[in-house]
This record gives C-alpha cells, sequence and structure tokens, in this order.
C-alpha cells in the first residue's frame, strides 16, 4: 500500500447501493433476532449498569450515574454492532458463502462491495443507536433536542467500528482470528474508554493510553454534546474520529479489494 | 478484429505469487460456437475462463471479449455475459426467488423486468414450484440449475460455464447438457471447461486441450480424433510378461500405441486394419472400438494421477 492510497476516495459507482440494498433486504427477514441482540442486550445494560449499580453511587462527574452511563451505552452500542457485522458478517460472505465473489461476476466490482460493505455495517449500528434511544425515551431518560446533535457523531462512531471491523476481516484465517481483536481491543475498551467510570480515575500511564482507543473520543464526544461540554474539545474528539475513519476506511479497501481481484 | 469473434486471447499468462498458472495462450473463440476448454486439474483451464470473465488479473498479455479490453472494459463485459461458476455460489440468506432478484439488482435490471426474467427461468429450469424455499433445501441438481438460471438472468451474449455438471448425478447431468444443447440452438455462445470427454465430444464445435498453462492442441473433436489417434482403437489387457513382446510386434508393423498399466491401447490408422492387430495378439481380453476424445486427452495430457 502507498503512501498516498491513504488520502486517495475511492471511485465507487452505484453498485454499492445495491449491495447495501441486499444487506437490508436480509434484514428485513431477520429484523426480530438483530432486534434481540442489538437492542435488547443494551438495554438490558441500561437496566443492570444504569439503575442498579448506580442507585449505589450518588452521582459521577457531577451528574447522576445513569445519565453518566448512558452516552457510553449509545457509544458502545454503535461499536459493537457495527463491529460484529464488519467482522464475522462480512467474514462469511467473504469466504464460506462466497457472496462477494458472485457479486463480481456483475458490474459490481470489489470497490462498491466495500463501500456498500462498510455503509450497511455502519447502517446496522446506527439502527441499534436509534433502538436504544428509543428505549431510552420511555424510561425518561431523554429530555433534551440535543441528543438529535449526537445521532450524527454516533453514527461516525458506527462508520469508524465497520471499518475497522473489515481490517480485520482483511487479516483474519478463521473465526478464531477474530477472539483476538474481541478480547485483545474491543471488551478492553468498552471499560475503559470512559464508559463506567470517568478516564480520571484510570493510573495516568493506563489513562494516555485510553486516548488511543477510538471508543474514548466517541464516547468523550456524545458525553460533551448531551452535557454541555466545551465546544472546541467536542470538536477535537470528533475530529479524531473523523481521521480515523478516514484512515482505516482506506486500509479496507485496499486490503479487501487485494483480497477479491488477484 | 472481425466481428464474428467473440473472444480474442493473445499471449495470455497468469502468475499467482511466483507460480505459473496460464503460461503464453493464443486463442479466438467465435460468436455462436461452443468451445471446451478440457484438461487435467491444475492446468490452468479455469484461471484461464476466470480472466475472461473478469474475475481474475490479467498478468501480461492481451484478451477482448467482443471487442472489448477486459483490463479497461472489465464493467460492460461483465455486464454483457453470462457466468456459471464452479461453486455455484448462492447466497443461503435467500430463497430460490430472492437470489435471482438480487442477483438481478446487481445487473441493474429494473425490478419489474427482472421479476418476469426470474419467472420465466425458473419455469425454464424446472424450478417454479421451489421459488420460495431457501437454497440450503435444493438438491446439488437444482442448485446447480438455479446457479444457470442467474447466470442468463441478464440475457448475456456470451455464457462461461465452469465445470457445470462437476458432481451431479448422471440424471442431472443429462438434463443439464440437453439443455445447454437448447441454448446452443439459440445461438448462445458457451464456453466450457469439463473433465467429461464424451460430453464435450457430443456438445463442443470446437475445444483446447490444456495442460501445464499451454494449448496442448486445439480443433473440432472429430478433426482431433481422426488426427492425433485414427479410425479405431484397439484395446486389449495383458500382463508384464507379454507386454513387451507385444509392443515389439506392434511396433514392427508400423502401430502406435499408448500403454496405460497393463491395458494396450492401440491406435488404428485410416490405412491401417483393426482386424490385423486382433490377428498379431494372443489375447482374450481384447476389443475394437471407436476412438474417443478421451483418447486424445490422455495421448496429449498423459496419464499420471493429478492432484490439485
Amino acid at each position: 500500500m502507498k503512501f498516498k492510497d491513504f488520502f486517495t476516495m475511492p471511485q465507487v459507482n452505484s453498485g454499492a447501493f445495491q449491495v447495501w440494498s441486499r444487506n437490508f433486504l436480509y434484514f428485513k427477514k431477520t429484523w426480530l433476532v438483530s432486534l434481540f441482540w442489538i437492542v435488547l442486550e443494551p438495554v438490558v445494560y441500561l437496566g443492570a449498569i444504569g439503575f442498579g449499580l448506580g442507585a449505589f453511587v450518588n452521582n459521577m462527574g457531577g451528574i447522576p450515574y445513569i445519565e453518566f452511563f448512558f452516552p457510553a451505552l449509545l457509544s458502545t452500542t454503535a461499536m459493537m454492532v457495527a463491529f460484529f457485522e464488519a467482522t464475522y458478517g462480512n467474514y462469511t460472505k467473504l469466504t464460506h458463502q462466497k457472496t462477494y465473489a458472485t457479486i463480481m461476476l456483475t458490474r459490481v466490482g470489489p470497490e462498491e462491495i466495500v463501500a456498500g460493505e462498510l455503509l450497511w455495517a455502519a447502517s446496522k449500528g446506527f439502527f441499534g443507536v436509534v433502538g436504544v434511544t428509543i428505549v431510552a425515551l420511555f424510561f425518561g431518560l431523554i429530555d433534551s433536542y440535543k441528543i438529535i446533535l449526537a445521532l450524527p457523531i454516533l453514527f461516525l462512531m458506527s462508520a469508524l467500528f465497520s471499518c475497522i471491523g473489515m481490517v480485520f476481516t482483511s487479516f483474519a484465517r478463521n473465526y478464531d482470528s477474530f477472539i483476538y481483536s474481541t478480547s485483545g481491543l474491543i471488551v478492553p475498551m468498552s471499560l475503559l474508554s470512559g464508559t463506567y467510570f470517568p478516564l480520571e480515575q484510570l493510573p495516568s500511564g493506563l489513562r494516555y493510553l485510553s486516548y488511543l482507543f477510538p471508543l474514548t473520543h466517541g464516547v468523550a464526544a456524545v458525553r460533551g454534546v448531551l452535557h454541555d461540554g466545551t465546544p472546541w474539545v467536542v470538536g477535537v474528539h470528533i475530529l479524531v474520529l473523523l481521521l480515523a475513519t478516514w484512515l482505516f476506511m482506506n486500509v479496507a479497501f485496499f486490503r479487501i479489494r487485494s483480497k477479491l481481484l488477484k | 478484429m472481425s466481428t464474428n469473434v467473440a473472444i480474442e486471447i493473445k499471449d495470455l499468462t497468469k502468475k499467482y505469487d511466483d507460480k505459473v498458472a496460464v503460461d503464453g495462450i493464443s486463442l479466438e473463440i467465435y460468436k455462436g460456437e461452443c468451445f471446451g476448454l478440457l484438461g487435467p486439474n491444475g492446468a490452468g483451464k479455469s484461471t484461464t475462463m476466470k480472466m475472461m470473465y473478469c474475475s481474475a488479473l490479467v498478468t501480461s498479455g492481451e484478451l477482448y471479449v467482443m471487442g472489448l479490453n477486459v483490463k479497461k472494459n472489465f464493467r460492460e463485459i461483465k455486464s454483457r455475459i453470462g457466468v456459471v461458476p464452479q461453486e455455484d455460489g448462492l447466497d443461503p440468506d435467500f430463497t430460490v426467488l430472492e437470489n435471482l432478484l438480487v442477483y438481478a439488482s446487481f445487473h441493474k435490471l429494473p425490478s419489474a423486468e427482472a421479476e418476469l426474467r426470474a419467472q420465466a427461468l425458473l419455469r425454464l429450469m424446472k424450478l417454479e414450484e421451489y421459488q420460495d424455499r431457501s437454497v440450503e433445501t435444493l438438491s446439488g441438481g437444482m442448485k446447480r440449475r438455479l446457479a444457470i438460471a442467474r447466470g442468463l438472468i441478464n440475457s448475456p451474449e456470451v455464457i462461461f460455464l465452469d465445470e457445470p455438471t462437476t458432481g451431479l448425478d448422471p440424471q442431472a447431468r443429462i438434463w443439464i447438457w440437453d439443455f445447454f444443447k437448447h441454448l446452443k440452438s439459440e445461438k448462445s455462445t458457451l464456453i466450457l471447461t469439463t473433465h467429461y470427454m464424451e460430453e464435450a465430444e457430443q456438445m463442443c464445435d470446437r475445444v483446447a486441450i490444456i495442460d501445464g498453462g499451454r494449448i496442448l492442441t486445439i480443433g473440432a473433436p472429430k478433426d482431433l480424433i481422426r488426427d492425433l489417434i485414427g479410425k479405431e482403437v484397439v484395446e486389449f489387457d495383458t500382463n508384464p510378461v507379454d507386454l513387451n513382446y507385444y509392443l515389439g510386434r506392434l511396433r514392427a508393423e508400423g502401430y502406435s500405441y499408448q500403454v496405460i498399466k497393463d491395458t494396450v491401447s492401440v491406435l488404428v490408422k485410416e490405412n491401417q486394419e483393426g482386424r490385423k492387430v486382433v490377428d498379431l495378439i494372443a489375447s482374450d481380453k481384447i476389443f475394437i472400438r471407436k476412438p474417443t476424445l478421451n483418447d486424445v486427452f490422455l495421448k496429449l495430457a498423459g496419464h499420471q494421477l493429478r492432484d490439485e
């Protein structure tokens, strides 16, 4: 991969939309099972951690615990759903199901496949976010229009983790390979990115390390928007997310394209 | 280039890392022709075909499909051809009908047209009663028929079939070959790879026998058999002790032959007589038969076992 490949926008035509639609058609057939894991699971977290554990914590960072935790829950949902779709889901289509090889027999090429798949995983992550938001509305957790401002950031988070997942997919040798990314990256990140407690609680070495986690910036940006953070700080976090998305997207394009067309 | 050429290949090579899969092939395939690529496993026939249908990159050489360069105009080529890959590649997430409709959407067929075309193809392939079944529940023959229907959804000008009958039971094979005869009668250009010599002999107007990434010979099956084998084959079984004695006598009489273990096939030319061979050999396991493309194949590609 040449240096300039990191900065050139891939040429993609409308075939990407057909790839997205293929996934949406399947999603419509299986929405119930998807609903279970992409919405119900976060809601259980909300109940257990937010209300259960939160009852023992008076406030965290100056706000009630559940309100501290909620932005992290949204960010983690975006991350988890997009990441798992882009790893297990896409790996299956790349290898066992030969879905991509079959699509490539038509006028749709590798660029459209990657673009469509990334956009799909991002969309699915975003569906999860919207689902959790709607449930939270019933719990009375959303009392402000500010959630509208948070949603685009959460979509960006989904897009970022769909790109990261796709990069892992391009390196995977089998399903077990994803254990490295899940246990080595996703789980630690979901615990240490200012999700359940403020970053200030971490020893300073770990705290600086946690700034390398994309989730840290996502949580901070969403929390900042929902709880009146300093605008320029929120802007910096969003900028980090944008740059990381751009980088991983280009790597995903390059890696998957060279896997599909030899 | 003349307008009756469907595929034009000049000095085509394909390397995977350092391994040469296709080693300088030149070939022309005409419109309306049924063309067979024959060869043992790993000969390079599927790779050659993959480059034709733009699923593998060309390492060097020129390849034109309907006058379009595969290196530049692959999108247009792919929208005008139909491909039935070796592994069917059906989408297990969808039903039979959905498989066709989703694939049609990748070809950008308007949905009303796709629906009509899919229904017509399901009828043609005798799959209409299974249209709402998951593809996982289909038999091997049905899956292959569905893969063929999928390859035809965009009314292609050239149809590529990579080992279309491998792994199917005899009934399914016969049905599919009959269907190809029907396609042929409609003047479709068919390009296929196969291991089944007798079927290639019946179906193909011309064949190319490929081994080690090179074309060993190319021509009409009838002509290849006549030129390379002759008018008859006399086949007999013998034992290792008598073998050399018989071979000496055959050589003295000017016959050529192929030996596979203890079985000798004597190739009887136009100006020779099979009966006379029978008189030379004192074996009770001897018979005269018509030569086939299989004899040509074994003569050129040898008879060692091939591993992928």
